[in-house]
């Protein structure tokens, strides 16, 4: 019983492990200066990795949300420049939330495997981007509204704001899988799709509902990078659901669903974030940063199919 | 075949104008870039056709907007309206060779402008001299420091050449300085975010940074940015290139020190230079290059888009 438990916390040891040897070696990774980067640098990509989690519970998967970052981040500086602040940030999670949309349906309706489907839309929104802001920055000879860079900027209680966001949705979302009958429909769903089926779960709409949630949350993503990055930048978000991705698995979700949870796959980033701090602090040439993270995401996920087999 | 000749035959009777009678046939040289829509090959078309004016010469273009079948047909089409001289900015470095090898074939020199082909019958390239504006980067930052300090290099992506002349000809000029002293060297992509993150760490790790090169202004603006949030605005300066409008703002307000402007109207120009001298026999080397101007708060002034 107690092995078991310990053998599940196997993403928080490594990233305790982590942190220990990463602050033997560079005394400066403790610093106020750094924790406070590292935490706005796992702000953006928390809230991706949060989305990713509900697909991965679902039993899917969507490589798209790095191009629905930068989307959401432009859609929402240029309706921002022309309409203000509340309807930029609205629009920037819709629009995210209809690519969500838009891969459930075509995963569900269509049948199309998700990985193709989400790959397909990755590159199609990537371009529609690029088409959009016709490849630059947004605004290009502007500033956008002074509260929202604040936003990205200042700090509540020794915080940024930007990890403010996180913090909440971890709780409301959490809350939302664990105590809602919806949350248990889509740990059941990503389970045993048959068996949900035929408990009565209408498995089409909680798989397509899992990608909406994936699509909007990558748009607030996408808009707190806006804020950070003080525009809307079409390269925004490049490879960001490979780290997305990468840090569910080190959390501990399975990719054929049914397991994972919030928390642990915002262990899964903070792996990921502080390792690339790390080796950055420590000037590791950037071809050995590769291998390094290569590696760990394949040790961590070794290690948890380890665990999987002796349960 | 005989389509296209009827349509060379038609596009000459048109480009000839309204009133033929009067037009005495000016000598033209053919133009091909990649794209006609982007703010870079307008300025550089501008500054082609205002040379050619002054020089007594016709312009004719052809737009490809990077096809490269498109942009190949389009050389033939100029050969075929008997230009005297083609400037041509190759889609990528080898897969528009045969319109070299057709301009070669119809004896018409053919001289590539910004970007090059590794074609042979590529007669010159009039290029930005990589290694030279990497060096005056280097020689900028180190005569800013002092000449002693800590510098971070925040290169571009790994496998472009223009990024490794680049950060080659800043460690040249570093090296004279043996104070000063190269603490963190990363690359990657040519974004603001990867800039930020990039400056964020170099800043935590060497907390008495002096200054911090960046690849181009997208990613200087992003280390600007983290130096201006870590508070040492005017401790750590940043460098960039490119000399896009946010950086020149930012060049104005002080967050960057300098960026580097490349100018595309005279890079047209100094390809119509090239061009008219080599038709008139004069010897040109492999490459010709074009000024750089390093732009910080001394010049800003006069670099600022008028409102």
């Amino acid at each position: 019983m107690r092995r078991d438990f310990l053998v599940g916390q196997i993403p928080l040891i490594t990233l305790i492990v982590l942190g220990v040897v990463i602050a033997v070696l560079t005394p400066r990774f403790l610093s106020p200066l750094n924790l406070s980067n590292v935490l706005v640098q796992a702000a953006v990509i928390t809230v991706i990795a949060m989305g990713m989690t509900f697909v991965i519970i679902g039993g899917g998967f969507d490589l798209s949300v790095g191009s629905v970052v930068a989307l959401s981040g432009c859609v929402c500086a240029m309706v921002m420049m022309e309409a203000g602040i509340a309807a930029g940030v609205a629009a920037g999670v819709a629009v995210g939330a209809l690519v969500g949309l838009a891969n459930g349906l075509i995963v569900t309706v269509l049948k199309v495997n998700p990985f193709i489907t989400t790959l397909g839309t990755m590159v199609l929104v990537r371009g529609v981007v690029f088409l959009l802001t016709g490849s630059q920055q947004v605004p290009i000879d502007q500033s956008l509204p002074q509260p929202f860079i604040d936003f990205g900027i200042e700090r509540l209680l020794g915080i940024h704001y930007l990890v403010w966001v996180p913090v909440a949705l971890l709780f409301a979302l959490s809350w939302v899988l664990a105590r809602t009958p919806y949350g248990r429909s889509v740990y059941a769903t990503g389970g045993n799709r048959e068996a949900a089926y035929f408990s009565g779960i209408r498995v089409d709409r909680v798989v397509a509902s899992t990608y909406v949630w994936c699509g909007a949350l990558a748009g607030v993503a996408g808009v707190m990078l806006a804020s950070r990055l003080q525009s809307g930048q079409p390269t925004a978000g490049e490879f960001y659901e490979l780290t997305a991705i990468a840090a569910v698995v080190l959390g501990g979700a399975a990719l054929h669903g049914g397991e994972g949870k919030l928390y642990k796959s915002v262990i899964g980033v903070f792996i990921m974030v502080i390792l690339g701090n790390g080796l950055n602090l420590l000037n590791v040439d950037s071809y050995w940063q590769r291998v390094a993270i290569g590696a760990v995401i394949i040790l961590a996920a070794a290690a948890d199919r380890l665990r999987a087999r002796r349960g | 075949m005989k389509r296209r000749t009827l349509l060379a035959v038609l596009a000459l009777a048109l480009a000839a104008g309204p009133a033929p009678s009067v037009a005495q046939q000016k000598p033209a040289i053919g133009v091909s870039l990649p794209q006609d829509d982007n703010p870079f090959y307008i300025a550089m078309l501008r500054g082609i056709r205002a040379r050619a004016a002054e020089l007594g010469f016709d312009v004719i273009t052809v737009s490809s907007q990077e096809d490269k079948a498109k942009q190949i047909n389009g050389v033939q089409d100029l050969i075929a309206r008997g230009v005297k001289g083609i400037l041509i900015s190759p889609i990528d470095a080898v897969g528009v060779n045969a319109a070299y090898d057709a301009a070669a074939a119809a004896k018409v020199p053919i001289i590539s402008v910004a970007r090059a082909s590794t074609s042979p019958n590529q007669l010159l390239h009039v290029a930005m001299d990589e290694r030279q504006i990497g060096r005056d980067i280097g020689a900028y930052i180190a005569k800013a420091i002092g000449g002693k300090g800590k510098v971070a290099i925040i290169a571009g992506p790994p496998g472009s050449p223009t990024f490794k002349n680049l950060s080659d000809g800043i460690k040249e000029s570093f090296a004279k300085h043996s104070a000063v002293q190269v603490v963190f060297d990363q690359f990657g992509a040519l974004t603001r975010e990867r800039g930020l993150k990039l400056a964020e760490d170099a800043l935590v790790a060497n907390p008495d940074l002096a200054a911090i090169y960046a690849a181009n202004d997208d990613v200087a603006l992003g280390a600007s940015q983290a130096v201006v949030a870590a508070g040492r605005k005017g401790k750590v300066l940043v460098t960039g290139m490119n000399g896009i409008p946010p950086a020149l703002r930012a060049v104005q307000d002080g967050s960057l020190a300098m960026t580097v402007e490349l100018n595309p109207v005279d890079w047209g120009r100094l390809g119509v230079d090239v061009l008219a001298g080599y038709l008139k026999g004069e010897k040109y080397k492999q490459q010709v290059f074009i000024k750089h101007v390093l732009i910080d708060s001394k010049n800003i002034g006069d670099k600022m888009p008028k409102k």
